[in-house]
């Protein structure tokens, strides 16, 4: 069923759009909210895989018009994609499954924790979620820019709706950041447009493959790539944009957070497809992808030691781990880049299992400074433990599904030639597991300090259900790593 | 000369607002100042793709009635960067708004429009790391 | 030929404006000064046959940006004093 396509992007406009519409009435906005979370999940199930041109301006080649003169048969403009086009193929709707069960389980715990649910924070959810969703489906670099401003936005915006201190200071930095990345990004797909003529895609990347051997095109292209890796770098907060990526999910609410990092994990992996499909055969793609790829894990991973507030320190190391996510872009090869992708599904739901599970530390003392907590295993032994296994997922200890993708992306880097990439890997591995138990001694096994005070007294049910439906779906997929690897490789191997 | 070329002269301007907008980015003080220097660097970018576009000695690429067909088509200058810049600077408008928008919540708090006091009051509290 | 000299005084107007609005200390002036570059870039458009994109610029350029600016100074402060 293709005519389905847009309306994975059109449904949460339309819901975000209802739910300013009904402000202030609590009911109506609780039910709109659980409609549209529950029924994401399902759309991208039934929706069937495909091509869907908007305004049904399909390419000239294939809507067979008989009698065309030969001046137009013979152009490049016979080839060329007239429309936005999304494609919806299997990897598209592995990552969308994932952005929907976030999406419903964060807003599952925002709607039980909060007496009142607020309409614009809502509104930003599912605009967000729309905004992704359309940058992983659409085959238009154009389109892409569109929702990438968007979802700046919506991240400002995120950050805007939460309580903590000293968030519209992120804010106007996180902005400031982003009108200069934007632009950037701009300019790279404008050189591509006056390249190829196009803002298609699959147009440029058979272009690029052809110019790419002639030596002036090369170095025009050379500097377009520059450019759209930096926009690439800031949407997904790798480094040098690491540091106001991380203050960004630490100062939104723990729900929101999730939705943060979910947001950038999918821009990330939208972008850097897109990258490799234009830029793929470039020398210089795979040295800059592991390079910024290292300098992430390293950064990630050592700067989230020092933190005292836990918020920060998950923000850190989920920044170190999308840095696993580029090398197996790095490494190239069918195997590498499932292994970086499974990473990216794995590491988005991890994140969200800790946001979620350390958001209830926050939600029963209203701090989230790892000095003043201790003790808290008293509170709630099963949501402890539950965080504890989270960790482990993050950190790749067996059987859980982190395991599996970090395992996969040792045996790319032995494979292709890099044992010392190995090494680093499991380095980096050993200290996230050191990082995340040392945190998890101080909050909840410390002897509890006698000054730490409690704002509410039990944690809601809908956030160790969450937590739990999300540590079943990692032991699943560590288990049956297939769910995700089988349709993620049978669409990578198309592109290569 | 080569330096009276219309889309030459045009691609120089664009790259100028581009620098001069970077330049107030990083170096202006005054946070009004920069968010106007970074909507510098959007009208930089958009002129960049107009001047792509532009046909010399062309035609507004609209099609009128009794325009020769194959004439128009040799002629008119490149309408796609045209429509693209259309929703560019939208985008721009409303990220300039609200940017502003912040810094009027931003003034209320600490009664100053410098970005380096803002960053100071952050520094205090040790979040910086 | 007289298309190109036009084109070089608009091109002046702009540039002296936008680096003039990063100079000024009054900020009213410096909104302005952003109206005036807008209203210039538009200009350059209508040179560079977009008719329809020099229309949009020249009321967000000319007139939006600026008119925000403004109220975003009156409700703060009008002076510079970094």
């Amino acid at each position: 069923m293709n005519e389905l396509i847009p309306l994975i992007v059109i449904i949460p406009i339309i819901a975000a759009l209802l739910l300013n519409l009904f402000a202030g009435k609590n009911k109506i906005i609780k039910a709109i909210a659980f409609i549209v979370g529950i029924g994401m999940p399902i759309l991208t199930l039934i929706t069937g895989y495909g091509l869907h041109y908007f305004g049904g301006h399909q390419p000239l080649a294939s809507s067979n018009i008989a009698g065309l003169p030969s001046y137009i048969t013979n152009s490049t403009l016979y080839n060329l994609h007239p429309a936005i086009t999304y494609s919806y193929t299997p990897l598209a709707k592995v990552f969308i499954f994932a952005l929907g069960i976030v999406v419903f389980l964060s807003l599952l715990t925002y709607l039980n924790s909060e007496n009142k649910s607020s309409g614009p924070f809502l509104f930003m959810v599912f605009m967000g979620t729309a905004s992704v969703s359309a940058l992983i489906l659409s085959d238009d670099l154009f389109n892409m820019y569109v929702f990438f401003e968007i979802a700046a936005l919506i991240q400002t915006g995120i950050i805007i709706a939460s309580s903590a201190k000293d968030n519209y200071e992120t804010a106007l930095k996180y902005m400031i950041l982003s009108s200069i990345g934007g632009p950037i990004l701009l300019l790279g797909i404008t050189i591509l447009l006056a390249i190829c003529g196009s803002v298609n895609i699959t147009d440029i990347s058979l272009a690029v493959s052809t110019l790419v051997q002639t030596p002036i095109s090369r170095g025009v292209l050379l500097f377009a790539f520059s450019l759209i890796f930096f926009g690439w770098l800031y949407a997904s907060g790798l480094p040098p944009f690491h540091v106001i990526k991380s203050s960004v999910y630490s100062k939104a609410e723990p729900y929101g957070a999730c939705i943060l990092q979910a947001m950038s994990l999918i821009s990330l992996i939208a972008f850097v497809i897109v990258i490799f499909r234009i830029f793929g055969d470039f020398d210089l793609f795979k040295g800059a992808m592991i390079l910024i790829s290292i300098i992430a894990m390293v950064l990630g991973v050592s700067m989230a030691v020092v933190q005292t507030d836990f918020r920060r320190m998950i923000a850190y190391l989920s920044v170190g781990e999308l840095g696993f996510v580029g090398l197996g872009f790095g490494l190239g090869g069918k195997f590498a880049i499932t292994a970086g992708l499974f990473q990216g599904v794995n590491e988005m739901l991890v994140t969200t299992l800790l946001f979620i599970g350390l958001g209830s530390v926050v939600y029963l003392t209203n701090t989230s400074d790892t000095r003043k907590l201790g003790g808290l295993i008293g509170k709630n032994t099963m949501m402890a433990i539950m965080i504890l296994l989270g960790g482990f997922a993050m950190a790749g200890v067996p059987p859980f599904n982190g395991f599996r993708s970090k395992l996969m992306i040792v045996e790319a880097a032995l494979t292709s030639g890099y044992p010392e990439l190995a090494v680093i890997i499991v380095l980096i591995s050993i200290a996230t597991f050191i990082v995340f138990v040392k945190s998890f001694y101080t909050i909840f096994l410390k002897p509890q300090p006698n000054d730490l005070k409690f704002v509410k007294e039990s944690i809601p049910k809908s956030m160790i259900f969450a937590v739990a439906v999300l540590l079943i779906i990692c032991l699943i997929l560590g288990l049956y790593p297939g769910i995700v690897t089988n349709p993620i490789s049978q669409c990578i191997g198309g592109l290569l | 000369m080569i330096l009276l070329d219309m889309q030459l002269l045009t691609l120089f301007t664009a790259g100028a607002l581009i620098i001069i907008g970077i330049f107030a980015a990083i170096y202006i003080d005054n946070i009004i100042k920069k968010i106007i220097g970074l909507s510098f660097i959007e009208e930089g970018v958009n002129l960049f793709i107009i001047s792509l576009g532009f046909n010399k000695g062309g035609v507004v690429p609209i099609l009128m009635p009794g325009m020769n067909t194959n004439w128009f088509v040799t002629n008119s200058a490149y309408p796609l960067p045209q429509a693209l810049v259309l929703t560019s600077i939208v985008i721009g408008a409303s990220t300039f708004a609200i940017m502003l928008a912040i810094v009027m919540v931003l003034y209320k708090k600490y009664g100053s429009l410098s970005t380096r006091e803002i960053l100071k009051h952050k520094s205090d509290m040790g979040d910086e790391q | 030929m007289y298309e190109i000299i036009i084109l070089i005084i608009i091109i002046i107007f702009t540039l002296v404006s936008a680096i003039l609005a990063l100079v000024k200390t009054d900020l009213l002036e410096v909104a302005i000064l952003s109206g005036i570059t807008g209203v210039g870039v538009a200009l350059l458009f209508q040179l560079l046959l977009a008719p329809d994109v020099a229309l949009t610029q020249v009321i967000v350029g000319g007139a939006i940006i600026p008119v925000f600016a403004a109220l975003a100074i009156k409700k703060t402060t009008r002076v510079d004093d970094g």
